[in-house]
């Protein structure tokens, strides 16, 4: 089992600036795996609780010289905490930063076995290593051993059921707005209902007893299925239209935790171009898709996406 | 628009739109002295009044006037009165006032079903929207009849970052705090005495940068608790503080003592956004802001 790889400077910056603090909101530690193509970083896809999240990037997008080799299909996933990932990145970055001034610097990453300290046993570690003109900084991070063969297809089966498509995404306005609603609604309520109809109505809304707060956006960009809003419908306060479109069965609602809304809601961290949110067939979960445009373009990047699926506390109506 | 006709007898009591959620925020945060708190909401023609009581020895009033709104329609024959979780309240607010963004907020009471409902109506596509529910308010009076102590009134008005200090300083000594007014020299001394004595002077002639007025005939001092004294300023809003205000004290008959604040509220928070309205707007829309504290019992 073998992963070595360097990593470019597009890589570093997507990582350290972007990935890793988002990823790092959704939960502290994660998976990543590696296959001949690609990297994944993955929260909570084998066991079933919390958010689940997905950050896939083409090997290129974040590497080169990328080699790997296992005897499961050139696959290996591991657990790793993104925090100390994250913290070994700056370091990197910051030594590199001090080197540069006299020749590009290689920032090598790999997986290795060490003797620790106080163990006689070898334990695994991703390794970082910044390679200057005349020295070189090396930073381990201890990492899980390496998952087996059952539990790598156990992932893979599970990211493959992850790709399943909402019927249709609407696209959310403005992240950055809706997460600062997020944080007053923590305040209120533990849970979050929400609303998505097929001509592009969203609502989020947390209430109680004594309190209900929420938003409500009308006229979003709709992927997938879509109808057209009746027009009878037009002037109808937010709660009757919803609730008409839910039994003319062109919208659907959920209710997912305040605190998984708001995780996902971090993910803007990364700085997507475009997020999108659908509920799944069945009301299963509430997915969230983040677009990345490929710099100065409308052109959507391929090589790096990002989606989040929400578990979903009352499968509610629709 | 078709059915205006029919929805005329049921139209609210009060429709209101306000600029400046920020500038609410900070006056009514001023009379949230502990997380629970309940508070009483009046509604007249002249604006709203928030009411908060606690213990029978403190209360507080914001006032807000009609002016404060860009829009104010009041259609209710007497005055509503209503209870509200203000920790509810205010944290609704919150979410209205996006950093960054100026937003018009619309409150309606009452609702269907009696609730206050804000709603934010800068944009057709897209709002926020909140609803608390209300309670019937106790039929007790809460109102603290403040009646000057004499011929003469007994008041100073200092600034209210001083006041806030002083209050401050004063949390170690103790828990009773007395307040002494001295016409010669004019001053006015606050003093704690418990674990430690400590005493703060303002002299009028001496400094008056900080206390602004005075007026006072005969000598007067009144006890009051500490923790009562220091809700007045302790959620004193930054704006006051930075726009330089002062409060104004004065002492009334049985030692009844009225905190007075100005806290403006019409200042957008981000000035670019609303180029074009500054011109209209008045300089200094301000909510008022009252605290009155009941003396201790004396011995005496």
């Amino acid at each position: 089992m073998k992963f070595k790889a360097f990593l470019t400077d597009n890589g570093v910056n997507l990582l350290e600036k972007r990935f890793l603090p988002a990823l790092e909101k959704t939960g502290k530690s994660c998976h990543l795996y590696l296959t001949r193509d690609h990297a994944l970083f993955l929260h909570n896809l084998l066991n079933g609780d919390g958010v689940h999240s997905v950050a896939q990037f083409r090997k290129e997008a974040l590497f080169h010289d990328y080699r790997i080799s296992s005897n499961n299909d050139d696959r290996i996933a591991f657990a790793l905490d993104l925090s100390l990932l994250l913290r070994a990145l700056r370091s990197a970055v910051a030594v590199a930063s001090e080197y540069s001034a006299s020749a590009a610097t290689r920032l090598e990453i790999k997986l290795v076995k060490k003797l620790s300290p106080n163990s006689t046993q070898s334990m695994p570690f991703l390794t970082l290593e910044t390679r200057g003109y005349k020295s070189a900084v090396i930073q381990d991070i201890p990492i899980s051993k390496p998952l087996s063969r059952a539990q790598v297809t156990e992932l893979q089966s599970a990211l493959e059921s992850a790709q399943e498509l909402p019927p249709t995404l609407v696209q959310v306005p403005d992240l950055n707005q809706l997460l600062n609603l997020v944080d007053r609604m923590k305040q209120v309520g533990d849970v979050v209902n929400l609303f998505i109809s097929r001509h592009g109505d969203l609502s989020v809304q947390v209430s109680t007893t004594v309190i209900s707060l929420g938003a409500e956006f009308r006229r979003l960009v709709v992927i997938g299925e879509q109808t057209n809003a009746p027009s009878e419908d037009q002037n109808l306060s937010a709660q009757t239209r919803s609730s008409r479109s839910i039994s003319r069965g062109d919208g659907q609602s959920v209710q997912v935790s305040v605190k998984h809304f708001a995780k996902s809601l971090q993910c803007h961290l990364a700085r997507p171009d475009c997020a999108f949110y659908g509920i799944a067939p069945q009301g299963s979960c509430l997915t969230v898709i983040f677009q990345f445009f490929i710099p100065g373009s409308r052109e959507t990047d391929k090589s790096i996406s990002l989606h989040c699926r929400l578990p979903v506390l009352d499968p509610g109506s629709g | 628009m078709s059915d205006s006709g029919m929805e005329e007898e049921e139209a609210p009591d009060l429709i209101c739109e306000l600029e400046n959620v920020n500038g609410l925020v900070d006056a009514l945060t001023a009379v949230r002295w502990k997380r629970q708190q309940d508070a009483v909401l009046e509604l007249s023609e002249h604006g709203i009044v928030l009411i908060v009581e606690e213990s029978g020895c403190l209360q507080a009033k914001v006032y807000l006037k009609r002016e404060l709104f860009i829009r104010y329609d009041y259609k209710a024959r007497g005055r509503p009165r209503f209870g509200l979780s203000l920790g509810y309240f205010v944290d609704c607010l919150n979410a209205f006032s996006l950093p960054g963004q100026s937003s018009v907020i619309q409150i309606q009471y009452p609702g269907p079903d009696m609730q206050l409902l804000l709603k934010s109506v800068d944009s057709l596509d897209a709002s926020i929207c909140a609803e608390i529910r209300t309670r019937i308010p106790d039929t007790i009076a809460w109102n603290y009849n403040f009646e000057p102590a004499g011929a003469n009134p007994l008041t100073f008005t200092v600034k209210s970052a001083a006041l806030k200090e002083a209050i401050e300083d004063l949390e170690w000594p103790g828990s009773s705090i007395e307040i002494i007014l001295e016409p010669d020299p004019p001053s006015v001394t606050l003093r704690a005495e418990g674990h430690g004595d400590l005493q703060i002077d303002f002299m009028y002639y001496v400094n008056s940068e900080l206390l602004v007025a005075f007026q006072c005939d005969h000598r007067t001092s009144f006890k009051y608790k500490y923790k009562f004294l220091r809700a007045t300023t302790s959620n004193m809003p930054s704006t006051v503080i930075k726009e330089n205000r002062g409060s104004k004290l004065s002492i009334g008959r049985g030692g009844m003592l009225k905190v007075q604040h100005l806290v403006s509220i019409s200042k957008p928070s981000v000035s670019h956004t609303y180029v074009d309205a500054v011109g209209y707007q008045q300089p200094g829309r301000i909510a008022h802001i009252e605290f009155f504290v009941k003396p201790e019992e004396t011995e005496d």
